[in-house]
């Protein structure tokens, strides 16, 4: 067997395996499980900009936080405790403040528009990726570049905790927005804890993964490694950097928007501690764990790093050493696998046809899985 | 979605649905209890930022359960605690909520410190038909039904009788309140505006800083310049310390600048240092040196449990409140479920250390004991104030709720 | 005159922690995430020394380098150096080096499995105490100006003459430089890098460690209080320009009034938000820094 054809059987098993899971799942682990599949599309998002392309964002929660508050402002307003206006509105107001959305606390009107859950779910991938695309622009045309990217990016993710904190009549404050619907599309009402939102979280990773296949294994794929390896010699060659560079970035940003949309539908709420620099980190290491330039791995490594945290969490053995078991697998991680799961994968592969070639020199291969 | 995922989406559902009224055996994770035994959740960060104080509170709520225990548990079963670590992150209460609502089935979760972390936890007990047992004084303006506020003061508690008492007692006029930027103390701030403008004191400063902050610098020399001649704190966790200290260092004192705060407790100012708080005044329920017959067992039933250098503060007298009233009402009710718990909460009482403790039945809130402590060089508090009877829980204190108007009645809030 | 005050000395206390973040960056080309628990363990050997060995706060300084270098020291021989030119993969070793000394700190080193508990440790709160020569104020042209923040002014003023000294007045120094320039060449002139470079890290992580004791007296000591210093200290080095120790002094000093003057005017969330911005800024407008090293 190739390792080409090994992928792709990797693949196919990887969501059948998902596919049939929930049989043996009762509610509880149906939830956890749709929430660290969200964990998945996240990093999935991670692999695309960081993988591909090179650019590490240590700001992704920022962009993971404004989804999922742009899904749960919607939410928020299709409860019926919070309709018309929402409660924290209604805590927060000036004593004689007229009682409508347009003008019950500074700003408040900004939130019309979301009384429409398809404004909140557009809204929810749109604004992380113009977000994105703005501070993308600035940075990259600057020519902005490694270790840069990621701490002007975790600068803006620690600004935008900063700020949904502070302006608490607007945003929920500290506390984020926590009464909300469930989400209903088409009279079809997704229960965080059946099988429905398990699939509807499932697809979207399933269709968000062939999308990013598609779109990276033709010729964007190809300049964005090119840029990855050597930025000046791809300029050189007459692309684009920056704009290839600016694109993925969004690309990364809406599916991270997507991934926390998801992640309030699963969990019931959204709140500012989702923009904090340990989850934006937590993130990475997700996709570094799994292999930083393979979608799948990424994947994986997502759901591993979860699960082995929430059962450490959860013995009384490991209780106390659970976040030093964490430390030690990232410096393991880096030290001994930076391709990750993926990586080893491949090295067997390369491996294996190095000894049947006997010898021969192993053809060097290129691309990333 | 393209009509085709939709409809293999469809499909799939109702298949899966079809999969999930299988026989459990099947499923992952889906445990039986022994007959003898209640699960109960404890679900107090043992990890991250606000461990501090949820360490000693997890620790109390085992010792009350081993009490319970001791004497025959509830309904003749036997208590079983199943801890979690929530890792102070709202995120990972949620998680550990739904897991123990959902997965191990326990009827009450003793648990959370931050509002943050409750709001986290509240769609899980709201719509899983789980309950809360919330133990740490917050801002109000909530009224759940699966969640019994026990122990718990809210803000009219803390300001009812400590700002006509600064006034009053001190001859103090000028007040510079102070907080972490959320929403307890913020709702603080608006009830004691409201108080102030009542007796006609002067509100001469009202600012916020993020959770966390430890640079005081610039608040501090704010206060001095803003001719406040007292300060109301709602700080909270680590920026108390920090707080305090940049006051000594700026060369303010309590004596001339007098400062009462509403979250500044024994395990705060243990970790500052007595002499950095020496002189200043707490407004709580509880404190270590409440003088009943309850609280010199607690003390030393706690000393015994947890070691003699340990201390006891209100949040986690709170929590003993909460597991032993939570036993009172399933006693009473004969039932351990959320809805005869709450249905049989209202109108119970405790002698809790702090006093007699009663449970609100229209907002399952507690009526408890304000005090006043100050501050004395060994890091406890004397009590200089305290109410002869309990008094009232108004949680919507802060948009106006008042004793005969009631917001928060058995049938939810109306704002 | 008094925002000025707090303003230099919430600069001087970024310029420490910066200090020898910008040393082993500007050597290494390594982001080390798990300075700000070198800051962390600074403040518990201060901790742990007051408490059982009767130290005060000035002689916990040079032990508390002497501890947090050989922490430095370890950790660059253990798993750093195994990660040059992997800056990206550095950072992810070090956040993951830092998640573990917290929790090492939090079960007292492993101690508190086998039912040993120090005191001074665990997850708890701790406090110094602080010689009472430091507690006052003074007054000075109309500003009241407390004696802590005076101390650490002028702490961070020596710190910054000492490693200059080190770094233009000595052979270390000069070797150092020699490296952080080009690093084959020094190399190849016999200049043992590697060990430049542990040296350097263990300088770097000591200085932290002196930052760590002078803030332990008038902030919290716990297991997490070091997080938030990295990014700052780090956003400090690369708007002052890498491996420029003027650079890094002078925007430290401005971050630090930038942050005060804000902050006295609207609040504090503001005052970082702004500062965040002037970074950012900064990092566009001048991509290598306020001060760029011409001898390249």
């Amino acid at each position: 067997m190739t390792y080409r054809s090994a992928s792709l059987v990797a693949y196919v098993a990887f969501f059948v395996l998902l596919m049939v899971l929930p049989f043996f799942l009762n509610s509880f682990w149906t939830n956890r499980m749709a929430t660290y599949l969200v964990y998945s599309i996240c990093a999935l998002g991670i692999a695309m900009s960081w993988g591909y392309a090179g650019i590490l964002s240590l700001g992704q929660g920022l962009f993971f936080g404004m989804g999922a508050y742009m899904l749960a402002m919607s939410l928020t307003l299709a409860d019926p405790g919070n309709n018309p206006v929402p409660e924290l509105m209604l805590l927060n107001m000036e004593p004689d403040a007229v009682r409508d959305l347009c003008c019950v606390t500074t700003g408040s009107f900004l939130w019309i528009p979301f009384r429409w859950v398809t404004v909140g779910i557009l809204a929810g991938i749109v604004v992380p990726c113009i977000l994105a695309a703005l501070i993308g622009y600035v940075m990259f045309k600057r020519r902005t570049t490694g270790v840069y990217v990621s701490i002007i990016t975790l600068a803006f993710a620690l600004i935008g905790q900063l700020l949904i904190i502070n302006n608490q009549p607007l945003t929920g404050g500290f506390n984020g927005l926590a009464s909300l619907a469930a989400l209903e599309i088409a009279g079809f009402e997704f229960d965080p804890y059946g099988p429905s939102v398990y699939y509807l979280v499932m697809f979207t990773l399933l269709v968000v993964m062939l999308l990013a296949r598609y779109l990276l294994s033709g010729r964007v794929g190809q300049v964005l490694k090119a840029i990855r390896e050597d930025e000046a010699r791809a300029r050189y060659l007459g692309y684009d950097v920056e704009n290839y560079k600016l694109f993925i970035f969004c690309v990364s940003a809406g599916v991270a928007g997507l991934a926390g949309m998801l992640f309030t539908v699963t969990s019931e709420f959204a709140a500012p501690s989702l923009m904090a620099t340990s989850f934006s980190i937590s993130m990475v290491i997700w996709a570094a764990t799994g292999g930083r330039a393979s979608l799948l791995g990424a994947c994986i490594g997502a759901l591993i790093v979860n699960f082995i945290g929430s059962l450490a969490s959860e013995s009384a053995t490991f209780q106390p050493v659970w976040p030093i078991i964490l430390g030690a697998l990232f410096v393991f991680v880096v030290l001994v696998m930076p391709n990750g799961i993926a990586g080893l994968f491949k090295d067997f592969f390369d491996r294996r046809s190095a000894s049947a070639n006997d010898g021969h020199a192993v053809p060097a291969t290129a691309e990333g899985s | 979605m393209t009509k085709q995922t939709r409809r293999t989406f469809l499909k799939v559902s109702t298949l899966a649905a079809a999969g999930l009224a299988t026989p459990s055996i099947l499923r992952l994770g889906d445990r039986a209890w022994a007959a003898d035994e209640i699960p109960v959740g404890i679900m107090y960060s043992l990890t991250g930022t606000t461990a501090i104080v949820e360490k000693s509170m997890n620790q109390c709520a085992q010792m009350a359960i081993d009490e319970i225990n001791a004497k025959g548990g509830v309904l003749g079963k036997k208590l079983r605690p199943i801890i979690e670590d929530p890792a102070s992150e709202p995120r990972i209460y949620g998680e550990k909520a739904r897991k123990l609502t959902i997965e191990d089935q326990v009827p009450v979760i003793f648990g959370c410190y931050t509002t943050a972390s409750r709001k986290a936890v509240l769609p899980v007990v709201e719509k899983r038909n789980g309950l809360l047992v919330w133990p740490t004084w917050y801002e109000g303006e909530e009224c759940s039904k699966n969640v019994l506020y026990a122990g718990s003061a809210v803000p009219n508690q803390q300001l009812e009788n400590s700002i006509p008492w600064l006034q009053k007692t001190l001859g103090k006029n000028k007040l510079f309140i102070v907080g972490s930027d959320y929403a307890f103390p913020r709702g603080m701030g608006k009830t004691t505006k409201t108080i102030c403008q009542g007796i006609g004191m002067e509100v001469v400063g009202d600012e916020y800083l993020p959770l966390g902050h430890t640079e005081w610098a610039s608040m501090v020399s704010k206060i001095g310049s803003s001719g406040a001649d007292v300060i109301f704190s709602n700080v909270v966790g680590d920026s108390i310390v920090a707080f305090y200290r940049e006051l000594r260092n700026q060369g303010y004192d309590f004596e001339k600048l007098p400062l009462c705060a509403s979250t500044t407790t024994e395990v705060e100012i243990k970790a500052m240092g007595p002499e950095y708080a020496l002189g200043s005044y707490v407004s709580l329920p509880y404190f270590q040196t409440v003088d009943t017959p309850q609280n010199k067992t607690f003390v030393e039933a706690f000393k015994a449990y947890a070691g003699a250098d340990s201390v006891t503060h209100a949040a986690m007298e709170a929590v003993y409140v909460g597991v032993n009233m939570w036993a009172m009402a399933a006693e009473k009710a004969g039932d351990v479920s959320p809805e005869a718990v709450v249905a049989n909460a209202g109108g119970l009482s405790f002698d809790a250390p702090q006093g007699k403790v009663t449970i609100d039945p229209q907002n399952l809130h507690s009526f408890l004991t304000p005090r006043i402590g100050k501050t004395r060089a060994d890091g406890l508090l004397d009590i200089v104030d305290q109410y002869a009877e309990p008094l009232q829980p108004l949680p919507y204190s802060s948009v106006g709720e008042t004793a005969d108007k009631r917001i928060c009645t058995t049938s939810g809030a109306t704002l | 005159m008094e925002t000025f005050v707090i303003g230099l000395s919430i600069g001087s206390i970024l310029f420490m922690v910066a200090l020898g973040l910008a040393i082993i960056y500007g050597t290494m080309k390594v982001i080390n995430l798990a300075h700000g628990e070198m800051v962390m363990i600074g403040a518990y050997t201060t901790v742990l020394a007051t408490k059982h060995l009767g130290f005060n706060l000035y002689l916990c300084i040079p032990l508390a380098f002497l501890v947090t270098a050989a922490f430095g020291y370890v950790i660059e021989r253990t798993v750093v150096q195994r990660l040059y030119g992997r800056l990206l993969d550095t950072l992810l070793a070090t956040w993951g080096i830092a998640l573990i000394l917290q929790q090492l700190i939090r079960i007292h080193f492993g101690l508190a499995l086998f039912g040993i508990h120090i005191d001074g440790l665990g997850s708890d709160l701790q406090n110094v105490p602080v010689p009472s020569e430091l507690q006052q104020a003074f007054h000075f042209l109309g500003a009241n100006i407390p004696v802590y923040r005076a101390f650490i002014f002028v702490m961070a003023l020596v710190l910054g003459a000492v490693s200059w000294w080190l770094i233009f007045k000595t052979r270390f120094g000069s070797q150092l430089r020699a490296v952080s320039v080009a690093r084959n060449t020094a190399a190849a002139c016999g200049i043992n890098d590697k060990r430049v470079n542990t040296l350097a890290f263990a300088y770097g992580s000591g200085l932290a460690g002196i930052a760590g004791v002078l803030v332990s007296g008038f902030k919290t000591v716990s297991p997490d209080m070091g997080t938030p210093y990295v990014v700052d200290a780090f956003l400090v080095v690369v708007a002052g320009g890498v491996g420029h120790l003027m650079g890094t002094l002078l925007s430290a000093g401005i971050l630090g009034e930038v942050q005060s003057f804000v902050a006295t005017w609207l609040n504090d969330v503001y005052g970082r938000t702004v500062l965040f911005t002037v970074v950012i800024l900064i990092l566009l407008f001048k991509p290598q820094g306020l001060f760029v090293t011409k001898s390249r």
